[in-house]
């Protein structure tokens, strides 16, 4: 056998296959075919948010501390669906001594959003209950412009202000806020 | 060896790698911020009593003219080793010329004294105090870890001004600037 591959190949073979595919591309000719694809396209949303922030001072004294939080999101909604994003802060201010979510210390307000309607005047966040920070409407697409957003992601601001109280007790302080959204 | 032979080509594929991770944001259904934040001493005043009036109830130099500024403060010292004070200083001695004055009393002896009464976690300066133009003079002392109310905590200056026969009859005038400091 392995000899048999080493050998070259023999003339008569060779004239042969170039036959066989001279007579193959004449019989040519032009056809269609409609082939059917179909995609079922599911609701789903995504959310990214800067893994920290750091909250500044205000200019005068025990003016409250601000930051603001860019959230970025990309959401496809169904023509009677729709979605949201919320907020909680799950875990409360630490150490003890400081500011507290759970005192309602931190609020925030929202920012004009590319895809959705933002929450409007000042929510309290929370750490037992979900806040909404954004509401997305039905048939809801991200990016490209149209009946979809035009940016891609789409983004919203989240100001972000924590009360300056005289009983904190100086020191650092943080707290982590979960982001969630759906869409449906 | 091996692998010495091979970096040369890996090398930018590695960096191309490590620079997508950086630039795309993580989307999920959901994220996770953590919020800090640095308390750091702090404190404010407020002067309640904008124009304090000095009046004098004696008609023979018997009594001298007195009056009372009231202020509000706030204030938040380091948890460890802080503190803070409240003072004031006359900025603008009396005018016009003629009638009483802080720096060049017509009289030696002359003064705009006050007293102070300042609630808890502050300390009211001790005594008779004497005003001055070059100098800021106590009004209240906090010591570590001090921390007011959230709506501040009230305090007050009793002034005492000499009625000397020397000032010409009129209206004198002199600003009085307070000063809260925490550590």
């Amino acid at each position: 056998m392995a000899k048999m591959f080493r050998r070259p190949c023999r003339p008569w073979l060779v004239r042969l296959l170039a036959g066989a595919l001279a007579i193959g591309s004449g019989i040519g000719g032009t056809g269609s075919v409609n082939q059917t694809l179909n995609a079922t396209l599911q609701p789903i949303a995504k959310l990214s948010v800067p893994a920290s922030l750091s909250l500044t001072a205000g200019a005068t004294g025990f003016s409250p501390f601000s930051g603001t939080l860019a959230v970025s999101y990309r959401a496809r909604s169904t023509p009677t669906g729709g979605g949201t994003i919320t907020v909680r802060v799950t875990s409360d201010f630490l150490p003890t001594g400081g500011p507290s979510a759970a005192a309602a210390a931190l609020t925030y307000t929202c920012g004009n959003a590319s895809l959705g309607t933002p929450c409007s005047g000042t929510q309290t966040a929370s750490t037992t209950a979900q806040t909404l920070v954004l509401t997305l409407p039905a048939s809801a697409c991200t990016g490209g412009g149209g009946s979809c957003s035009a940016s891609d992601p789409a983004s919203l601001n989240v100001n972000l202000s924590l009360t300056d109280n005289p009983s904190y007790d100086t020191g650092s302080y943080s707290a982590q806020l979960t982001f969630t959204i759906s869409a449906t | 060896m091996r692998m010495s032979k091979y970096l040369p080509s890996l090398l930018p594929a590695c960096l191309t790698l490590a620079l997508a991770g950086t630039a795309h944001a993580q989307f999920a259904t959901t994220g996770t911020t953590t919020v800090s934040v640095a308390i750091a001493p702090e404190a404010a005043l407020q002067i309640n009593t904008g124009t304090s009036t000095l009046t004098n109830s004696g008609t023979t130099f018997n009594s001298n003219y007195t009056g009372t500024t009231s202020l509000t403060y706030k204030v938040r010292t380091t948890k460890v080793g802080g503190s803070g004070t409240i003072t004031l200083k006359v900025t603008t001695d009396f005018g016009p010329a003629g009638g009483p004055s802080v720096a060049t009393p017509p009289t030696a002896g002359d003064t705009l004294a006050y007293t102070c009464t300042v609630t808890s976690p502050g300390t009211g300066c001790s005594g008779s105090q004497t005003s001055s133009t070059s100098s800021s003079t106590s009004v209240a002392t906090f010591g570590t870890d001090a921390k007011s109310a959230s709506a501040g905590n009230g305090g007050s200056v009793s002034w005492t001004l000499t009625n000397d026969p020397q000032y010409s009859t009129g209206t004198y005038t002199a600003t009085v600037t307070f000063t809260i400091s925490a550590t």
